[in-house]
């Protein structure tokens, strides 16, 4: 941990406005103090990964695991990291249980979609729908869905647990 | 020389105005830092192997929350010297005074 994590560092605009909200109003920050705070987060970072991974190889385990990193805040003497901590991984599980099944929804809208223009013969361009199509998913009886252009929002969704792999 | 004043830790819990909200709207909003960005400084652990992706979201909020708590206790170091612009010095002391800061010796030195 000898090197210097600058370009590591975190977003100015971002630190700057985490600790905007922290202290008190009427109070400023200068330039070399958000640097240094900005800094010090990157080797927490590190540090914290450190002893997460200390956690996970201790569990026999080669993937850090959110409970490694909440272990880890106990270990560093940050226990009220904790709670805080708890609830937002209880909120992010949540997201992201919602998430899935919103996107498994699209997916077959999409697809319930796609068929019924092949139908229509109409390519590239969706129609602007009132629309109902009937959902014909395995798992669902009958469940209708009104398609509207509006659904389309283009995001993303990534699997559960994506893997940050070290090369 | 004034006593630097111990941050109410048990405040930190209360004082997450952004935590609230940002729960209830959508996604995204639950961090303020890009994930991308501590996913970077994880893999420099070449002890490392993989990191699940909830691990490296709860990474993310606890610097959220280091850099409030440090940022805190900075700024009453600044109200106690009677200074309205917190200062480098102010964080200096403040990682110097508690035993949780003590990785970071050396860490801000320019």
């Amino acid at each position: 941990m000898a090197e210097r994590p600058e370009d590591l560092n975190l977003p100015n605009a971002v630190v700057g406005r985490i600790i905007k909200e922290a202290i008190p109003e009427g109070v400023n920050v200068s330039k070399e103090a958000r640097l240094a705070i900005s800094k010090a987060a990157s080797v927490f970072v590190l540090y914290a990964t450190s002893c997460s991974n200390n956690f996970a190889l201790k569990g026999k385990r080669k993937t850090i695991s959110a409970q490694d990193v909440l272990n880890a805040m106990e270990e560093m003497e940050f226990e009220q990291f904790i709670d805080p901590l708890t609830s937002a991984l209880e909120a992010f599980r949540k997201e992201m249980r919602g998430k899935k099944t919103a996107a498994e929804k699209k997916k077959k809208e999409k697809e319930a979609v796609n068929s019924s223009l092949e139908e229509g013969g109409t390519s590239g361009e969706k129609e602007e729908s009132d629309e109902e199509v009937t959902y014909q998913g395995e798992e669902n009886d009958g469940f209708i869905i009104t398609v509207n252009d509006d659904n389309e929002e283009g995001e993303e969704v990534e699997e559960d647990v994506e893997e940050v792999e070290d090369g | 020389m004034e006593d630097i004043e111990e941050t109410d830790l048990e405040q930190e819990k209360e004082l997450q105005p952004n935590e609230g909200d940002d729960a209830q709207q959508t996604d995204h909003k639950l961090l303020k830092l890009p994930l991308s960005r501590i996913k970077a400084i994880i893999k420099m652990d070449p002890d490392v192997s993989i990191t699940s992706h909830e691990a490296a979201v709860i990474l993310a909020k606890a610097t959220e929350l280091f850099i409030n708590v440090v940022s805190r206790d900075a700024s009453i170091r600044t109200l106690q010297a009677k200074r309205k612009t917190l200062l480098k010095k102010d964080l200096e002391t403040v990682l110097e005074t508690r035993d949780c800061y003590a990785f970071l010796e050396g860490a801000i030195d320019t």
